[in-house]
């Protein structure tokens, strides 16, 4: 029943999602941004500094990963509107167990991620990044653990909340410092990194996806963690952030909302 | 010897300091249309949520044909549908799609849901409007979409909470050919409504005020219990007219904006009332008791008065549907 209970959040969330397939598009919008404008301004101003290699391709992993953590955020904050729309009562008193719904919806939010990762990879070759198959495949495989991180992160903060309206504080406050923390935009290795700033990536989960696949892309000379570290480190997140998105709908028994219960943080 | 439909014991449920159930015993029998009836705030809510597994008990036991809804909460969901007071289906998907994700959580593969899902549909008279978006569809439609829904597993029992809430009678009415079929089949149907003509389907009525049930019994049973019959008064001071007839024994119920007085011989006190009564008398109505009458006599509030589709003011015959023998 787990299975099956996973599969039926799987299939309900990707029907929703292709009803709103052009967000796809309009997702293209804010790593295009990023990617074009600020890595053409920054890029130019700075030369060639950048480990020798060009700007543009060195941040085009950072965007990637941006764009796939805010899709991923944005698939789990369907959680606070299942609660308000009247579907998933259906789901509480069907016989799926409760951590089905959490693993479903972490399941449906990488799948989401993965392809809007997709839909901006060819930007890839117009930013300059030199492609192989090699490298192709290395970064598909790490667009699929990021997308699994960013997906269990989202759910496990989206499933404490009733209320969409926190969602812009969550989103200043929580993913914008992983994002800027994680070296998507600036080499963390660089001798000119601050060292507070070299500390506080190793606790995000968003450097390590982000280190992942531009090593993948442009080769290991870029990276800052070693792949032996990134790995086990990421596979750690995911599971400890899946269990804390669990955690919050097993407790959904007895109060009809999976769980939260208005604004407030539940440990 | 089948397991009765409910079995309720000795339920209790406190939210805090609140007492929602105060100690409730009920029996259903399987294929038993059964009514659960109470002013908002009674406990129907909770009741129904208990048995639904939505909340667990603070005392007490509750089973579903022969499960308890605790310890056994799968099992209890697998064999039951349930309509809920608000709507439970994704309305940006189509009828089609809400079904077949029903019958993937119940467990059914793909290929037998998909087939699950057009067998309901046609069998309500959906067929046509199944490929459109739920939010597309009449209220009618959309509410038979719901109970299609509670069918996806083919339960044995529905529970259907305040299910018509909102739709025109002749909606409602449709709603309740189908359930009254369903019913037919063996099915016991467990509900609580607002409607007056839905309450009379039941086989059996509990009425339920401030989380203890006060009365159980069929709708004849419960109408006759008021022993005779019924006079409605409308009268230009209705707290002076009700102390007036205090003073002379009669306990008159104040409704909304009418008297009820029970009487074993309406007809042939109510001239003699009408020439002493010191208000101005602007309506007068002798009946047969109604399960309004006897709701109102056992709680003291109207039945449909508190339902949101109620006109302010409980008009007499109004679309509360107040059904008269």
């Amino acid at each position: 029943m787990m299975l099956r209970g996973i599969y039926a959040i799987v299939v309900l969330d990707m029907k929703r999602f292709w009803l709103d397939r052009a967000r796809l598009v309009a997702g293209l919008a804010q790593p295009l941004l990023y990617l074009f404008v600020l890595g053409a301004g920054i890029g130019s101003s700075m030369g060639g500094s950048m480990g020798g290699g060009a700007y543009k391709p060195f941040i085009f992993p950072g965007v990637l990963g941006l764009s796939q953590l805010f899709t991923a955020t944005f698939a789990a904050i369907t959680i606070v509107f299942d609660r308000q729309i009247g579907f998933f009562k259906a789901v509480l008193v069907s016989p799926v167990p409760r951590p089905a719904i959490a693993l479903g919806k972490i399941a449906a939010g990488a799948l989401q991620a993965y392809l809007q990762g997709l839909v901006v990879l060819p930007f890839a070759w117009l930013a300059g990044v030199p492609f192989s198959f090699v490298s192709t495949v290395a970064l598909l495989g790490a667009m699929a653990l990021a997308s699994v991180t960013f997906s269990a992160l989202g759910v496990a903060v989206a499933a404490r909340f009733t209320s969409t309206t926190v969602f812009p504080i969550v989103s200043n406050a929580v993913l914008l410092p992983m994002f800027f923390l994680s070296g998507a935009l600036y080499p963390l290795k660089s001798p000119t990194t601050p060292h507070w700033m070299q500390v506080a990536a190793h606790l995000d989960p968003v450097a390590y996806a982000v280190d992942l696949m531009r090593g993948a892309l442009l080769g290991p000379n870029y990276l800052f963690f070693s792949p032996w570290l990134s790995l086990p480190v990421l596979a750690g997140m995911i599971t400890l952030l899946t269990w804390l998105a669990v955690r919050v709908f097993n407790r959904g028994e007895d109060d009809s909302s999976l769980g939260a219960t208005n604004f407030n943080w539940r440990r | 010897m089948f397991a009765p439909a409910v079995a309720v014991a000795g339920l209790v449920k406190r939210y805090g300091e609140v007492e929602a159930l105060r100690g409730i015993d009920l029996t259903v029998q399987p294929g038993e249309r059964f009514a659960l009836l109470g002013p908002n705030g009674a406990g129907k809510t909770t009741l129904f949520s208990i048995l639904a597994t939505l909340r667990t008990p603070t005392a007490g036991t509750a089973r579903v044909l022969g499960r308890d809804v605790v310890t056994e909460r799968d099992a209890v969901r697998r064999a039951m549908g349930i309509v809920f007071q608000e709507p439970a289906i994704e309305q940006r998907l189509s009828g089609r799609d809400n079904l077949l994700l029903m019958g993937l959580l119940y467990g059914l593969p793909s290929a037998a849901a998909r087939k699950r899902a057009d067998e309901i549909l046609g069998s309500l008279g959906l067929a046509e409007a199944a490929g459109r978006p739920a939010k597309n569809l009449s209220g009618g439609q959309r509410r038979k979409l719901e109970l299609a829904r509670a069918l996806v597993t083919d339960p044995q029992i529905l529970f259907l909470d305040e299910a018509t809430l909102g739709l025109d009678v002749d909606a409602r009415r449709g709603f309740w050919t189908h359930v009254r079929t369903l019913a037919a089949a063996g099915r016991t149907v467990f509900f609580t409504t607002h409607y007056m003509e839905e309450a009379e389907v039941a086989d059996r009525i509990a009425l339920i005020d401030a989380g203890r049930i006060v009365a159980l019994d069929t709708p004849r049973a419960l109408k006759a219990r008021l022993g005779g019959g019924v006079i409605r008064l409308q009268t230009d001071d209705d707290a002076l007219a009700r102390t007036w007839l205090a003073e002379r024994g009669w306990a008159a119920e104040a409704g909304g904006t009418e008297l009820m007085l029970v009487h074993a011989d309406p007809a042939a006190v109510l001239p003699e009332l009408l020439r002493h009564l010191p208000v101005k008398v602007r309506r007068a109505e002798v009946h047969e008791p109604s399960l309004d009458d006897v709701f109102l006599k056992l709680t003291g509030r109207g039945f449909a008065s508190e339902g949101a589709a109620a006109p302010a003011g409980g008009g007499r015959g109004g679309p509360n549907g107040r059904g008269r023998p």
